[in-house]
């Protein structure tokens, strides 16, 4: 699936890009706000350059798109391409989810 | 106190990012860090994320984006320059010609070292193939008595390319002390090479004299007996010089003219290897 490569080549920033891509999925958000949303549902820290290098390879990819600035915070909103791929990706990671549990049934409890 | 870092190093840190990336990210970054308190970790992060712009500098954000960028505070020097992405042609010529002007100035800066380096190299290049100071072949035994038959019998061989004589040391002793020898083959350490350049000021030393088997220097006078050892008279201050010399399987007999003995001081005739059948002060009669 072409989604798949798309975020599957990010390397280091595959991570912090699905919880970018998440924290969209629920609204546009301008940088602050994704880092807050982040923080609150995973209770991961992103800093800011990784942020916005997160933000510049999804965007590149066609994954969100940029909105009017709104003072100097500009929101960021999830593209059609960007629902598809973080859906694909939370199949996959649902699959193998299961795949683990039919495996560790000790641990599903 | 320096729980987190002043805001100047933070805008420093901004600033480290490439120039079409800050157009683009550098005021939602700046008002990011100030909204938030940004701390070291956030710093350092940010510098990553700097390296990680440059490096990939295709990530530079395209022009197309361009209508939904605020407009700039800072007033940009031509009208139509977009705030990044492609620029026009006129800012373009002028930064290509400063760049090219420093570029021919590296180059030319670089050419000169080169040559520079090169000459240096080339200087310390052995230069001598062959000739004087170089490895010299006279030819076998056979060939210099061929040539000059009474080598056998001592007389000097001169060899002209290598300025020097090669001398059949038994040979050349006997005829000295009167007792003439015949010494058809001698090996290569019975053979002795003297450079003809006197010692003293340089001069071409001549052929032995016929009475007293000695060489006489016609500059001023400076003698030496038949294996070179400097005798009496004249100013040199020691014997001639030697250049090594050896015969290779082919039975060639090659004076290499690159490794120089300096011959010995003069200490008197109680130093001499050789004592010939004259006093101690005979010149030849030049």
């Amino acid at each position: 699936m072409p989604n798949d490569q798309l975020i599957g080549d990010l390397g280091r920033f595959a991570e912090p890009a699905l919880l970018v891509l998440v924290s969209l999925s629920s609204g546009p958000k301008h940088g602050y706000a994704i880092m807050s949303d982040v923080a609150s549902f995973s209770g991961t820290r992103i800093g800011p350059g990784t942020l916005y290098a997160v933000l510049a390879r999804l965007e590149q990819r066609g994954l969100i798109e940029p909105l009017e600035a709104n003072e100097r915070r500009r929101p960021y909103r999830l593209t059609d391409g960007g629902a598809a791929s973080l859906d694909a990706q939370l199949r996959e990671m649902d699959r193998l989810m299961r795949a683990a549990r039919l495996r560790l049934p000790d641990l599903s409890g | 106190m320096f729980a987190q870092p002043s805001a100047p190093l933070v805008r420093l840190a901004v600033r480290a990012y490439p120039r079409a990336w800050r157009r683009r990210y550098g005021v939602e970054i700046q008002s990011l860090v100030v909204d938030r308190q940004v701390s070291w970790a956030d710093l350092f992060d940010l510098v990553l994320g700097a390296f990680d712009a440059r490096l990939h500098s295709q990530l530079a954000p395209r022009p197309a984006l361009a209508a939904i960028l605020p407009a700039r505070s800072v007033p940009v020097p031509s009208p139509a320059l977009p705030a990044y992405g492609a620029m026009p042609s006129a800012p373009v010529a002028v930064q290509t010609r400063r760049a090219f002007l420093r570029r021919m100035l590296g180059a030319g800066i670089a050419l000169v070292s080169l040559e520079f380096l090169g000459g240096s190299l080339a200087f310390f290049w052995p230069q001598i193939r062959g000739g004087l100071g170089g490895k010299i072949a006279v030819g076998t035994i056979a060939d210099i008595l061929a040539r000059q038959p009474d080598f056998a019998t001592g007389w000097p061989y001169s060899h002209p390319p290598a300025r020097a004589f090669l001398i059949n040391v038994p040979a050349a002793e006997a005829l000295a002390l009167g007792l003439p020898t015949s010494v058809p083959n001698p090996t290569a350490d019975q053979l002795l090479v003297l450079w003809r350049k006197c010692p003293h000021l340089g001069c071409q030393v001549p052929e032995l004299c016929d009475d007293l088997k000695r060489f006489t220097c016609r500059c001023h006078g400076s003698t030496y007996n038949i294996l070179g050892e400097k005798l009496k008279n004249g100013p040199a201050a020691r014997g001639m010089d030697r250049f090594a010399v050896s015969i290779n399987a082919d039975g060639v007999v090659v004076i290499d003219s690159s490794q120089i003995t300096a011959g010995a001081l003069e200490r008197g005739p109680d130093h001499l290897v050789f004592t010939d059948a004259h006093p101690w002060d005979a010149v030849c009669p030049y």
